[in-house]
């Protein structure tokens, strides 16, 4: 891979679409651009604005329409002169347009690097790096929001504070180190360990948004269980119903068991549904609880499905403990149509017929998903390598708060501090020696 | 060697007190490499004590205070006995440069004599273009009162180096007679000094005691009234200050809410009364020093013998000089010390030791000597130098050493006495000693990772009905000592063993966690150290380089991938790039 060729992909996703667009970066971006398409006057490449030229097949007849935008280096995506070229959204035109690309001396670009470049080019920092990569992944409206509040460094932002807390004990403890001959005191054992869970209450405070960070980033199983023929099905795609729009298919599990993704407000989330299996004739009961238990062992949720017009058989009451054992579980009563009210003890009443009851069903699901509620700011994690980096951070708090309180000299129990900002680094930026002893001299009256 | 007084060589312009934290640690250094620093401290101090001792071994460090005259005129004894060594005192006023690729071929004195040298080390302390500030009044000195040197000052200028002004700075000396000394606090050198020559065996000598004082409400008042005629803030001082050693009006007008600041009374030497009042290091006008010093309860009626004053002196920013203290552009010269933007004695002291070794390196077709940052704090201030600069006079810390328990005082010859044998500066006795020392550790080692608590023979140190740990073992236990075994280490390895063979071994098996974690991290160090940079690398041919980091590269020229990241502003994405330059591109 050489970093000097100027690259060219198409940017949007695989499929049919509105638009399409092929991007092209590098120092001869232009010149590519200039050879592939047609102007109606010869381009003025004025930086971040558009013109319209047609793209031509080698016989010159006119295949598309585009729309060509020109950002200029050092102020693009890669930090290189980037152009991109609106085409209307046929894979076909696309592919052709990148192939006049490749023709024109830009070189296929690898997959990521557009985005590797810009951040060798120091474009972005790693997290932004990542949170472009989910902003590109997204795949609903709230996981875009929060990506791009993740491309402005809203974890660095929230993470900062806790740093800074850390930081200013290492400066402490080096000061009582460097300076011991100074005026300045030994913090007590007491104060220093104090610091350190205030720390690590706030790194912790960070790491455990991961669990709703990670729902919005990877989404939510749910899990639809219950007796055969107590309206599974009708509830399944009553509430997929909505945001069909943007459900995207996935294969069903190695389990045989069919999963659909659909989103309520905004959070992915992932049906795991055990009504679409075709049932035999003999052993249907035994079939239809043992597929229940797959599902419910695979399921952050479980929706243990009953028949209000039925009395609670043993099979019920067998799945219901089962799911409850298991973690979160709802039980929802279906065909409310049919019984009055005040029936058997379950969490929901609906009706899969009518629709009622399921707007109060999405909203306990949500309660199940977010008991905080749905935050609105970012700065939750909803990356993987940032949970671990914070997991690693703490295990170095705990290694220390053991070795402050075993007395175990300073310069070793900064080691294990120095443990926990360096993944704390690895999210927000380095820290030098310099920046321990600004900090130390900007506190401390030092020197003699 | 050439002086400009043959007398006040290694005369001590701040206080006469060697070592301190870190300081102590390159003291060490120096010694295992060969100098002569510690070994002379160690006869000539008159107050020994180790600092920091409740910490870690790792950051105990030795600090001496010496016997100001009898430092210099031992000094001075010492290099008149070496052989080869001329002496000569006499201004250098320009340094003899020839050739396209520039190279020094020796330098012309004052009296325009020449002396011809293939290699020259430049080490002028405060002296180039030296001048002094006592209030409104500056005058050209190098050292109190001594001549500077401005004809080199001048030249050096036009020489197309990067060059800075910095600052220092000393406080008044009293007359000890007239010290009301019961009025502070004593402070005593320890019962049993720690030497910092590995030679010395033991210091036993009279030693004298420093007092503790305080500044006053008075005392800040009367500081902050006169601040406009401070050259500090008057604007007549442009050198840049060290912010570990500010002067008193400095520390008053920025941590206005101390309400008073400490100071030592350090007496100079053994037969003079001249008291140096550490902590009040000034460059106010006179009749502010004395006011100031009247104002601190017990030196009401102290007579200043003399005045504080700072100095500002020429510098040439050390990002110029390679790993060997060599002036990257001038083949032969190498610079040490203040010249290259560090403060100290320590500092200094070590410097000229790796450039003296270099210059004779190069003069024997050698390889160059140099330190890494793994292996001592004199690496790692020069690494430091090479790659940041200096923007204020470099003093070393502990905290700059990423792998300070492995740099600790006791083990500086394990870590440096084998490279200044093969350097030539190791005499046989140091030799012998070491290796003596060596065997012992080893000896002492095994000894206590062979026997196990309750074994016939093996001191009961407690454990009663546990499992039996080997002492080893035992070791890492907070309160375990190594000192109740020594009569019986002293009698199984046959001879006495030193205190230091105990403190070292006992060192690495209590903290033998700790340590193996650093080990593991000096590993990844010495493989980005070990992933070279040809010098003649040309930053402009890869892409995805800022101006402004391609700028601070080629300035440096780093010799691997490890001191490139090392260089303030220089991202790691921008090592990223580099890295994939090296081994994928090219």
């Amino acid at each position: 891979m050489k970093l000097t060729d100027t690259i060219a992909a198409i940017a949007t996703p695989a499929g049919r679409g509105g638009l399409g667009i092929v991007r092209i970066s590098g120092a001869s971006a232009r010149a590519v651009a200039e050879s592939v398409l047609r102007f109606r006057r010869a381009p003025e490449w004025r930086p971040w604005t558009v013109a319209l030229a047609e793209l031509a097949d080698v016989d010159g007849a006119a295949v598309d329409r585009v729309v060509v935008t020109f950002f200029e280096a050092p102020r693009s995506y890669t930090a290189e002169d980037v152009v991109e070229i609106a085409c209307h959204g046929s894979p076909v035109v696309l592919r052709f347009c990148l192939e006049r690309a490749c023709a024109a001396g830009a070189r296929l670009a690898e997959p990521g690097e557009f985005t590797l470049r810009a951040y060798l080019n120091g474009r972005i920092d790693l997290p932004r790096a990542e949170a472009v990569r989910d902003l590109i992944d997204a795949t609903t409206l709230y996981q875009a929001r929060i990506a791009s509040q993740q491309v402005d460094g809203a974890v660095s932002r929230r993470l900062r504070p806790v740093k800074d807390q850390l930081l200013e004990l290492i400066a402490l403890l080096e000061a009582g180190i460097d300076f011991a001959d100074n005026d300045v005191d030994v913090a007590p054992v007491d104060e220093i360990l104090r610091r350190i869970s205030d720390v690590a209450a706030g790194v912790e405070c960070l790491a455990a948004s991961f669990a709703f960070g990670k729902l919005v980033h990877s989404g939510f199983s749910l899990a639809i269980v219950g007796r055969p023929n107590v309206g599974k099905s009708s509830l399944f795609n009553r509430l997929l119903e909505q945001d069909r729009a943007i459900v995207t298919d996935i294969p069903g599990t190695t389990r045989d068991l069919v999963s659909e993704a659909a989103a309520i407000d905004g959070i992915p989330i992932r049906f795991i549904d055990t009504a679409g299996i075709r049932e035999g004739q003999d052993r249907v009961e035994a079939l239809g609880i043992e597929r229940s238990y797959q599902a419910i062992a695979d399921a952050d949720l479980t929706l243990a499905v009953v028949d209000l017009a039925e009395a609670f058989n043993d099979d019920d009451r067998a799945i219901i403990e089962r799911a409850r054992s298991r973690g979160r579980c709802l039980v929802v009563g279906n065909k409310a149509d049919l019984t009055p009210a005040g029936a058997p003890d379950v969490d929901v009443r609906v009706s899969a017929v009518t629709g009622n009851g399921l707007a109060e069903l999405r909203r306990r699901i949500i309660g199940e998903v977010a008991p905080e509620g749905i935050p609105q700011e970012a700065g939750f994690i909803t990356s993987l390598r940032h949970a671990q980096l914070l997991g690693e951070c703490l295990e170095a708090l705990q290694h220390a708060q053991g070795a402050a309180g075993a007395g175990i000299p300073h310069e070793m129990l900064l080691l294990d501090l120095y443990a926990a900002l360096a993944p704390l680094d690895a999210i927000t930026g380095a820290t030098t020696a310099d920046d321990i002893l600004n900090r130390i001299f900007s506190t401390f009256c030092i020197g003699k | 060697m050439v002086t400009m007084n043959l007398d006040l060589i290694a005369q001590m312009s701040c206080n006469p007190a060697i070592g301190g934290i870190a300081k102590g640690h390159l003291v060490r250094e120096i010694d295992a490499l060969g100098g002569i620093m510690g070994e002379l401290t160690d006869q000539v101090g008159i107050q020994f004590r180790l600092l920091n001792t409740s910490r870690g071994p790792a950051v105990w460090s030795p600090r001496a205070q010496c016997d100001k005259r009898r430092y210099r005129v031992r000094m001075r004894e010492i290099l008149e006995q070496e052989r080869n060594l001329r002496i000569l005192q006499a201004e250098v006023a320009r340094l003899n440069v020839s050739g396209e690729r520039r190279r020094v071929t020796g330098v012309t004195l004052r009296d325009g004599r020449v002396v011809e040298a293939g290699a020259v080390v430049i080490t002028t302390g405060t002296f180039l273009n030296g001048l002094a500030h006592v209030g409104e009044q500056t005058y050209s000195c190098g050292r109190n009162g001594e001549a500077p040197s401005n004809l080199l000052g001048d030249q050096l200028r036009f020489l197309d180096l990067a060059w800075t002004r910095l600052k220092t700075g000393t406080p008044p000396r009293l007359d000890g007679r007239t010290i009301d000394w019961s009025r502070f606090e004593r402070q005593e050198g320890d019962r049993t000094p720690t030497p910092f020559s590995f030679l010395t065996a033991r210091i036993d000598r009279p030693q004298i005691a420093c007092h503790i004082a305080y500044t006053t409400e008075e005392t800040h008042r009367l500081l902050r009234d006169s601040i406009a005629r401070s050259p500090l803030y008057s604007g007549q001082i442009e050198g840049i200050g060290p912010r570990y050693c500010p002067s008193i009006e400095d520390k008053v007008v920025k941590f206005p809410d101390k309400v008073r600041h400490q100071i030592f009374l350090e007496p100079e030497g053994l037969d003079t009364y001249e008291v140096y009042v550490n902590g009040m290091s000034t460059s106010m006008p006179i009749d502010v020093q004395e006011a100031m010093v009247a104002s601190v309860p017990g030196l009401e009626s102290a007579e200043m013998m003399r005045p504080g004053y700072a100095i500002e002196y020429d510098a040439v920013d050390p990002r110029e000089l390679t790993h060997s203290l060599e002036v990257k552009s001038i083949g032969g010269l190498f610079l040490a010390g203040q010249i290259n933007g560090t403060s100290g004695y320590e500092e200094a002291g070590c410097q000229g030791l790796i450039a003296g070794l270099n210059a004779a390196a190069k003069l024997g077709g050698n390889d160059p000597v140099v330190v890494g940052r793994t292996e001592g704090y004199t690496g790692i201030l020069i690494d430091d130098l090479v790659s940041k600069g200096a923007d204020e006079p470099y003093r070393m810390f502990t905290s700059r050493a990423e792998f300070r328990l492995h740099l600790r005082i006791d083990n500086a010859d394990e870590r440096l006495t084998p490279l200044g044998r093969r350097a030539g500066l190791v005499s046989d006795e140091r030799w012998a000693a070491f290796e003596r020392k060596r065997a012992e550790k080893g000896m002492v080692r095994s000894l206590l990772s062979a026997n196990r608590i309750g074994q016939e023979g093996v001191p009961a140190v407690g454990c009663e009905g546990e499992d039996r740990p080997a002492l080893a073992v035992w070791l890492r236990r907070p309160e375990a000592s190594i000192d109740v075994l020594s009569s019986w280490i002293s009698e199984r390895v046959g001879s006495a063993v030193g205190p230091g063979v105990l403190t070292t071994v006992e060192t690495e098996f209590k903290y033998a966690g700790y340590i193996a974690q650093q080990e593991r991290q000096i590993g990844r160090l010495r493989d980005a150290e070990g992933r070279r940079i040809p010098a003649e690398l040309s930053y402009s041919a890869i892409p995805g380089l800022s101006t402004e980091i391609r700028q601070k590269l080629e300035r440096v020229r780093p010799e691997t991938l490890g001191q490139a990241g090392r260089i303030p502003g220089v991202t790691p994405a921008a090592i990223a790039v580099l890295d994939v330059y090296l081994s994928v591109v090219r």
